[in-house]
């Protein structure tokens, strides 16, 4: 079997006249977890219907586990694990009625499913309200709920949509523990607005934006990218002319800055130490020397607030 | 199999736990019971009056077992919507539609395990609308067979009621819609026949008095078990599943 669980090409998927996505290509190893991210409206609980099944698309193909989708649903949903956007919670039945009701569905075999649904309430932390009902659980543990349903018949691919939505800081952390382990053994896609969860649970990180994917990239990658825009803020007693500052070599532009002097440097220069330099030779009085990065954050921002056209040329000039 | 039995019993356990289903068939229960010791009244009049005037009488199964039987019918008619509006459409209401359609299932395992499900309250139902006609048996000498092939109609009506109202719930993500669908499509089979009474030999009253279920019903009530009418209920009730089916399919594609 070939490594790739998750892959998507060209998949476009209207809603009458409204285009959700157009021409996505997506691919997920093996033991990877990626992360979905982009705005609201994006297209991502677009493309995770699609590949939990629910959705079919209006163009192009999908696999999971090497399983087509669209002309075997049933079997490839037998290899995934799917929480939508709000968890589907049967409120008139107990956790483990619950989950066993799903292993039962999701081809579970009766002898384990009883060890299945301990060791998916024991990942998600739901031991202790294991017998109480759904609907008389908080939003955080119905959220668990959701999640141990996507893993309890031990799916190769986890898909997860918006897993830390409503719960509190330390279940988000638990949360994203889990996720961090579920990848190794299961290939995960989960979407998140929040860019620190993809920092801290994935290997990629996937960003789309009005339907398209405008970048797909490792977090190093993303750092790098991040770091490439590297600023210097300076500030000098006797500054020369903006001129003289162009002039340094690896500087890319110099603007006036609360008193002081912005300046861009040309990815991968690092003019700092040419311009103390200077600045003692010539006696410009430094006062300050902070470096600047771009913040993931304003990666994102740049790469979603961009029209699409100037993306995709960037993107193909990489 | 496996997962159309584990819907169906889920079916049936959450039909028990919620009041809805308890209420109907208390309702159902009081009524028909009602009906039933009016009917067995009349008749031991009737009887009396046949007694002192002479003559035959009429059957006791047919003047007490069938008018309930028959009303019975009747108040599943506007019973069953009710019952059957949740299947579906409340399970995308409250959301949890996503965790049953993204598992491995197709969407003819689903609406069987619902309807396996439902048919599973269904014969709870009849069974329990058997007792006073079988306590006849204490105290007469009632039809046996006319009222099991009564009953075996009734549980037919019901079944084919309840795909009705399962193709309706599968139809919209609005139980109280579905409701009134189910209503609206069972009614207008109830009273086919009533628009096909008027020519007599024309086809299309033929053909409306055939789609008509009064009268297959009627012939069960009787005592008549015919392969026909059998053959009607399965059909109506396979054709409203196949529905359901298209339209759970056509789901995928239209979002």
């Amino acid at each position: 079997m070939s490594d790739v669980m998750i892959e998507m090409t060209e998949i476009s998927r209207f809603f009458g006249p409204t285009r959700a996505l157009a021409g996505v290509n997506l691919q997920v190893k093996r033991g990877e977890v990626v992360g979905f991210l982009g705005p609201n409206g994006a297209g991502k609980t677009t493309a995770m219907r699609i590949l939990a099944g629910i959705l079919a698309p209006t163009s192009g193909g999908a696999r999971v586990a090497g399983i087509d989708l669209l002309s075997d649903p049933v079997e490839a949903k037998a290899k995934v694990g799917y929480l939508p956007e709000s968890p589907p919670i049967y409120a008139d039945m107990s956790v483990r009625e619950y989950l066993a009701y799903l292993a039962s569905l999701r081809r579970v075999p009766r002898k384990r499913r009883r060890d299945a649904v301990d060791r998916a309430m024991t990942r998600c932390g739901l031991d202790h309200v294991a017998d109480r009902l759904l609907g008389n659980l908080s939003k955080g543990y119905r959220q668990r709920a959701g999640i141990a349903q996507a893993i309890v018949h031990d799916p190769q691919v986890v898909i997860l949509d918006e897993p830390t939505v409503g719960l509190d800081p330390i279940q988000i952390r638990e949360i994203r523990e889990l996720i961090r382990n579920l990848g190794g053994e299961h290939s995960v896609l989960l979407s998140t607005h929040i860019l620190p969860e993809v920092q801290m649970t994935c290997h990629r990180a996937v960003l789309i934006h009005n339907g398209t994917i405008v970048s797909d990239d490792t977090l190093e990658g993303l750092e790098n990218r991040a770091k490439s825009g590297h600023e210097l803020f300076v500030r000098l007693a006797r500054p020369p002319e903006v001129s003289v500052l162009k002039s340094l070599p690896g500087i890319r532009q110099v603007e006036a800055l609360r008193g002081g002097w912005r300046i861009l440097v040309e990815a991968g220069a690092n003019p700092a130490e040419a311009l103390v330099k200077r600045s003692v030779e010539e006696n410009w009085g430094l006062s300050e020397l902070t470096p600047a990065s771009h913040s993931l954050e304003e990666v994102f921002v740049n790469l979603t607030t961009r029209e699409p056209q100037a993306v995709a040329v960037q993107e193909s000039a990489q | 199999m496996k997962p159309i039995v584990a819907i169906a019993l889920r079916e049936w356990r959450s039909m028990f736990l919620s009041p809805l289903a308890w209420t109907l068939l208390a309702v159902l229960f009081a009524i028909t019971s009602w009906m039933f010791s009016a009917a067995t009244r009349l008749y031991q009049i009737q009887q009396m009056q046949f007694q002192a005037f002479g003559g035959g009488g009429a059957s006791l199964t047919d003047s007490t077992v069938a008018p309930m039987l028959g009303n019975a019918a009747v108040l599943l008619l506007l019973i069953s919507p009710l019952l059957t509006m949740r299947l579906i459409a409340e399970e995308k209401r409250r959301e949890t539609w996503p965790a049953v359609a993204s598992s491995p299932l197709s969407p003819m395992q689903i609406l069987l395990g619902k309807y396996f499900g439902l048919l599973l309250f269904l014969a709870v139902t009849v069974g329990l609308l058997a007792i006073p006609p079988l306590l006849l048996f204490a105290y007469g000498s009632p039809d046996g067979g006319q009222i099991f092939s009564g009953l075996l109609g009734l549980f037919l009506v019901a079944a084919t009621f309840g795909a009705v109202g399962l193709a309706a719930s599968a139809a919209t993500d609005n139980p109280i819609v579905a409701a009134v669908i189910s209503f609206g499509v069972l009614l207008s089979l109830w009273i086919a026949s009533w628009m096909g009474e008027a020519g007599g030999t024309d086809t299309v009253d033929q053909v409306l008095a055939y789609i008509s279920l009064t009268g297959h019903y009627e012939k069960f009530l009787t005592g008549v078990i015919s392969s026909a009418d059998l053959a009607y209920f399965v059909i109506v009730s396979l054709l409203a599943l196949v529905a359901a089916r298209y339209r759970l399919m056509a789901e995928r594609v239209r979002g």
